[in-house]
């Protein structure tokens, strides 16, 4: 289970809508404004991502990856909004997968090509000055057997400001990412701050670091605190021509690179003891 | 795979009686309320809980507990026209089935993901009647079966009876583990009427299903006639719900069934008995 593409599904659903929004509030505000084709308290975002070779928290989950895909759908419902200390309540339901051509996948002992699939659901606070509390509890699951379950519950503290930091601390309810003895508890620092290009185009450039607070990485029965850091850059193209009725889509191309620590290095697959990795990624995605 | 002759059930009448009725139960109160959703795509979700599992048939567990099949489909309007075709729209959905019984968290695995089916749809609508083709791969996370992929094809009429046809070929894997891929055929009907003064609906959903070819392959080769289902279905639109967050109802039905040989014999936990019932209850969600 490499978070990386957890992370990668968080920041870059996160960065691609909250883009999206501001490039269609500035575009919209100096053009005429297309009616709103969905008016009503639910969003809708899905996409697919293509990245190449799936990290999950810096633990890479494949030894020779070949085409992977990241489906990914989320039904977002707006509870409440006020103008109170409580600015807006929210509660998201969705489903994310991770599909493998490679060794983990349909060459793999299986030879099934699902590999992961992630049930989550978020309850989502927000406050005054941008800031936001996430409670998310997640089922990693892996329909092709390739691992073991693991449910989590983790907490996200994030504002919503040009550089948007974030703060999250995951706990292992049952099962454990690094397949270790003990249940793991996970901390992950980041920003994600961007900038517009040409037109609407947009750049971001996502920052983070993975630690283990107790327990994440284990190796041989001693827990590695250092799990990774990750630089990207993410450029995301609104599709400006397909109709505002068919919601708002965008195609994103990236690159990452990743700096693992001993345990991430020593539990990942195909690492080939290599600090040092990389990640290209391209896509697509859509919210209405 | 029990699941899909009430999956079909579920999906191919119960969504599509939930999203009729509650159109028609709704259009007196659209003329007073905001569409909280005019664009062109549409979400359907909702959770159904049957007592066991059926599939075209065919019965999944030996030993059920709680069941429970969460869904979800997003559908694209993609053209309307006044001409010979009104309608084109393809569908996206995935479809649950969580066992806590014998072919789930009970079971060998110990997981409770027993079925999860991966389905999209071009559905063609002219004067009075739909065509759609599926492509559907049929899952099984706790390795309680093995995968099914199938194209199927399906005509359906827009009157008070809703008749259907609908001709399913299985491309890899097969429903009755058997030797051939299948070929299935299904024929039914979905009349409904209100009840209460428009405030719920009563379904009486029939269907039969058969074996085109290889499709109920016992130890005695091919059996054609696979099942005949009966059932009635009550929904209930939930009207205090604001419109913003879309049209919800409750449902709860029973259906019987009378299941021909092979289904008797494929299924688990028929007991060799071919009159077998399902009562179901359930929560949807159209926006």
């Amino acid at each position: 289970m490499n978070l990386f593409s957890f992370l990668y599904r968080c920041t870059r659903i996160a960065v691609s809508a909250g883009l999206l929004l501001s490039v269609a509030s500035g575009t919209a505000s100096a053009q005429t404004q297309p009616p709103d084709p969905n008016p009503g308290a639910f969003t809708f975002t899905t996409g697919v991502d293509a990245p190449s070779v799936y990290f999950f928290r810096g633990i890479r989950q494949e030894v020779n990856p070949k085409l992977t895909l990241f489906p990914y759908g989320d039904g977002g419902i707006a509870l409440f909004s006020g103008d109170g200390p409580l600015k807006s309540a929210s509660i998201n339901f969705g489903v994310w997968n991770s599909l493998h051509g490679g060794s983990t996948g349909s060459k793999g002992p299986s030879r099934q090509v699902h590999y992961e699939e992630d049930f989550y659901s978020t309850f989502t606070l927000g406050f005054a000055k941008g800031m936001s509390l996430g409670t998310t509890y997640t089922a990693y699951t892996y329909p092709n057997q390739g691992a073991a379950p693991v449910k989590e519950m983790s907490f996200k503290i994030a504002q919503a400001n040009k550089i948007a930091p974030y703060g999250i601390v995951a706990f292992e309810l049952s099962g454990q990412a690094d397949a270790g003895a003990n249940k793991g508890s996970y901390l992950e620092l980041g920003v994600a701050p961007s900038w517009p290009l040409v037109g609407a185009v947009t750049l971001a450039v996502p920052v983070k670091v993975g630690m283990s607070l107790k327990d994440y990485y284990e190796v041989g029965g001693v827990d590695n605190k250092f799990g990774f850091f990750d630089v990207g850059g993410l450029v995301t193209v609104p599709l400006s021509s397909v109709a505002s009725k068919f919601g708002s889509w965008n195609i994103h191309g990236g690159v990452d690179y990743l700096r693992l620590g001993d345990g991430s290095l020593a539990l990942g697959l195909g690492t080939n003891g290599k600090k040092n990795q990389a990640v290209v990624i391209g896509g697509i995605g859509m919210t209405y | 795979m029990t699941a899909f002759i009430l999956r079909s059930t579920r999906f191919g009448i119960r969504v599509l009686f939930a999203v009729m009725l509650l159109v028609g139960i709704t259009a007196g109160a659209a003329a007073q309320t905001t569409d909280p959703n005019p664009g062109a795509i549409t979400l359907t979700t909702g959770i159904d809980i049957p007592s066991v599992y059926y599939f075209r048939g065919i019965r999944q567990e030996a030993d059920p507990k709680l069941t429970m099949w969460p869904y979800g489909d997003v559908g694209i309007a993609l053209f309307s026209g006044k001409g010979g075709l009104k309608s084109a729209s393809v569908n996206f959905g995935v479809w649950n089935s969580l066992h806590t019984g014998s072919t789930g968290s009970a079971g060998p695995s110990k997981q409770l993901h027993y079925e999860e089916d991966f389905y999209s749809t071009l559905t063609l609508g002219f004067t009075g009647l739909n065509f759609g083709i599926t492509y559907t791969a049929y899952t099984y996370p706790n390795q309680g079966a093995a995968p099914v992929k199938e194209v199927s094809f399906k005509a359906a009429s827009t009157s008070k009876y809703a008749p259907y046809g609908l001709i399913a070929i299985e491309t890899s894997g097969q429903a009755d583990a058997g030797l051939n891929k299948g070929t299935y055929l299904e024929l039914g009907a979905g009349p409904s009427w209100p009840l209460g003064g428009g405030k719920a609906t009563f379904a009486v959903p029939v269907k039969v299903g058969m074996s085109l070819k290889d499709y109920y392959e016992t130890a005695g080769g091919d059996n054609k006639f696979g099942f005949f289902d009966l059932g009635g279905l009550v929904t209930v639109p939930l009207s205090g719900i604001p419109s913003s967050y879309g049209s919800w109802n409750v449902h709860f039905g029973a259906d019987y069934l009378r299941l021909g040989d092979g289904a008797v014999a494929i299924g688990l936990g028929t007991g060799g008995k071919k009159n077998q019932g399902v009562v179901m209850g359930g929560i949807g969600l159209v926006y």
